[in-house]
């Protein structure tokens, strides 16, 4: 496929409709990421310049319908992703309560023959060294980072971070050509001190951006086994900063006293997820699998930017696969990436309030995706999507697509799970365990006996000590998660 | 709104799952216990010791039938190769595959989801689920959650519901 060299609009990553407000703002957006005096990557001052005269033009009225004469149509244009939409119910109704709707997006490669070549890395692994990693544990992490060091490419940019109350850099950030000594710097990592995530982190970035390069796959994964403590705030923003320059984080929590619910908010803000690891003798795999996960990136990002509709909430966002896990309701949105052989599926809850169905339509949604391609660094034209629903006075009698049934008769047990861990955060043990034994009932009938004694031993925890075991909940919690993910693989 | 019929508890309208107690609201026919249709159970003809042993209903993918030895009735399963066993119950969000209420299982006391029987391979085996009056291979319980194989003939009892195990023999 012959790719057009890029336009102005999909330079600045606007819609071609786009006010001239969003131009600015784009435009504002782009020169504070890419100017010279603060850019990191080769070849951005390039891009900056582009993005210069992609505003020059576009901001000038006159010059841009000059300009826009001169595009194909806009249907014509080769984006690079494509989408598709289900929806819970055929039609919404005129009702004087407010009403739920589910919408499943599935985003996907435009054309499933191409193959792209697989971008370079640029990892960075970042090691929890405290104390509680004594033993065991630290044996288990050097050698699955040892092992991770074999499968690297001469192209990859790969490095090291341990961290404790203050972090060091193990290996840093290069071509990695000499694998003994990698390993055995990797095996000098002495553990020791408390747990600060900030500090590995801002580390393990500083490192990323040292080459950071918009043809590489730009990823950090955090191996933690503790809380940390009052730097939780610094540590999203930093994942925020990560987002806007396109670095990926990922968590990966082993045994029972990490944050489970601070590792979500910090991965969902780069489109990421966290994963928990309840033996260390599975460190090796999930590590193996989050890099093979990684490898196998075909958009590392879709985002998804919108304007907040009137009388419409969006309530709750997860992410069915690849990777399931929650997806942070910010503006705009990490969905999270799609890979070579897995599309990316969503599903959105949203409230329509009785006042949005006075009229024939309602728009739920109305934005635009913007795929980070590392493999095609030209920028990739925004892709409009908008979820519409007409209104009438009666419901439809078709039944919701069983796709959306599958999903949701999983999400619901996760949802369950999440309810109870917040009901028993508050204090409201009773419902916290009505709700843990509804969803053992649930899982037995599902045929998940494992996790639903787990639930039930969760129940009967609350019921005698008011408290959930570290491990059980966390159980649970990845338990039901990976459940969903087995939901979707024949969604079609 | 949608009141659930489980738990009583509103929902939201256009919910399709109860909040409260996870219950399946609406188009639940996708999601359900596979009833055993009335020509699937014939009547057996109780006939003297002599040719006792029923022959099995030749259907194409039927594996196992039970023979209910109190009635004499027939179920024939197949189609797929994991049945879970139970009865329903109103109000209860529990789906076993085979419903033996109509087989005065509650009398018997067979537990809402009781045991599951599954083909592995070539064989067949049986695993009580903890039901509260367990299950029985001739005569002798099982432990709860622990596999055990079915051979041809053998006498199986949920509670106090006694049935035969015909297994198609290949």
């Amino acid at each position: 496929m012959v790719l057009n060299r890029s336009d102005y609009y999909a330079q600045l990553g606007v819609l071609r409709d786009a006010s001239q407000d969003e131009i600015k703002r784009a435009y504002f957006e782009a020169a504070q990421r890419l100017h010279p005096d603060k850019n990191q990557a080769a070849g951005e001052t390039e891009l900056f310049l582009e993005v210069q005269q992609a505003y020059e033009v576009l901001s000038n009225p006159k010059r841009r319908a000059q300009y826009d004469a001169t595009l194909p149509k806009e249907e014509a244009q080769a984006a690079f992703i494509k989408y598709k939409v289900e929806y819970s119910r055929p039609n919404l109704v005129r009702l004087n309560e407010p009403q739920l709707i589910y919408v499943l997006l599935e985003t996907s490669p435009r054309s499933a023959e191409e193959k792209l070549p697989t971008p370079p890395l640029n990892l960075c692994l970042v090691i929890d060294r405290s104390t509680s990693m004594q033993g065991e544990k630290m044996d288990i992490v050097k050698a699955a980072a040892s092992q991770l060091v074999q499968t690297l490419t001469p192209q990859d940019i790969f490095s090291v971070v341990a961290f404790s109350d203050r972090a060091e850099v193990v290996i840093p950030a290069a071509f990695q050509s000499d694998r003994i000594k990698l390993q055995g710097r990797i095996q000098m990592i002495q553990t020791g001190g408390a747990t600060e995530i900030y500090q590995g982190l801002e580390a393990g970035l500083r490192e990323i951006r040292r080459s950071l390069d918009p043809k590489r796959i730009s990823h950090l994964i955090l191996l933690t086994d503790g809380q940390t403590y009052g730097d939780e705030q610094a540590c999203l923003q930093l994942a925020e900063e990560a987002a806007r320059q396109n670095i990926g984080i990922s968590g990966l929590g082993i045994g029972s006293d990490w944050n489970d619910i601070f590792l979500d908010a910090l991965t969902s803000r780069t489109g990421n997820n966290s994963a928990y690891i309840s033996k260390p003798q599975d460190i090796k795999k999930i590590l193996m699998d989050k890099f093979n996960a990684i490898n196998n990136t075909l958009a590392e990002d879709i985002l998804l930017e919108f304007k907040p509709q009137e009388s419409i909430d969006l309530n709750y966002a997860f992410r069915l696969q690849p990777s399931g896990g929650p997806v942070a309701l910010e503006n705009p949105v990490h969905l999270g990436p799609i890979m070579q052989d897995t599309p990316l599926t969503v599903i959105f809850e949203f409230t329509i309030k009785s006042s949005a169905c006075e009229s024939e339509h309602v728009r739920m949604l109305d934005g635009a995706l913007k795929a980070t391609v590392a493999a095609r660094p030209t920028p990739v034209p925004p892709l409009r999507v908008q979820f519409e629903q007409s209104v009438s006075d009666a419901p439809g009698d078709a039944p919701p697509p069983p796709s959306i049934i599958r999903a949701l008769s999983r999400l619901t047990l996760y949802r369950m799970q999440e309810k109870a861990r917040d009901e028993a955060q508050a204090g409201h043990y009773e419902s916290a365990t009505r709700h843990l034994k509804n969803l053992a009932q649930h899982l037995l009938a599902q045929g998940e006996k494992d996790l639903a004694k787990t639930a039930l031993l969760e129940a009967n925890n609350l019921e005698r000590r008011q408290s959930l075991s570290q491990n059980g909940g966390k159980e649970i919690k990845y338990g039901t998660r990976a459940l969903i993910l087995s939901s979707v693989e024949d969604f079609e | 709104m949608i009141v659930c019929s489980n738990c009583k508890h509103t929902n939201i309208s256009g919910a399709l799952f109860c909040s409260e107690c996870g219950a399946q609201l609406i188009g639940s026919d996708m999601l359900t216990t596979q009833n055993m249709a009335p020509d699937l159970v014939q009547e057996v003809v109780k006939s003297d010791v002599s040719h006792a042993k029923p022959v099995p209903v030749a259907s194409l993918n039927t594996w196992i039938t039970l023979h209910l030895m109190d009635t004499g009735q027939m179920l024939p399963l197949g189609d797929r190769s994991e049945f879970t066993v139970g009865r329903i119950s109103e109000g209860q969000p529990i789906m076993p595959d085979i419903d033996l209420s109509p087989y005065q299982a509650y009398a018997s006391g067979v537990s809402r989801l009781h045991a599951v029987i599954k083909q592995l391979g070539s064989r067949v085996v049986i695993m009580d689920l903890g039901s509260a009056n367990g299950t029985f291979i001739n005569g002798k319980r099982l432990n709860p959650n622990i596999e055990q194989t079915l051979n041809n003939g053998d006498i199986i009892a949920f509670g106090k519901l006694k049935l035969q195990v015909l297994l198609k023999t290949s």
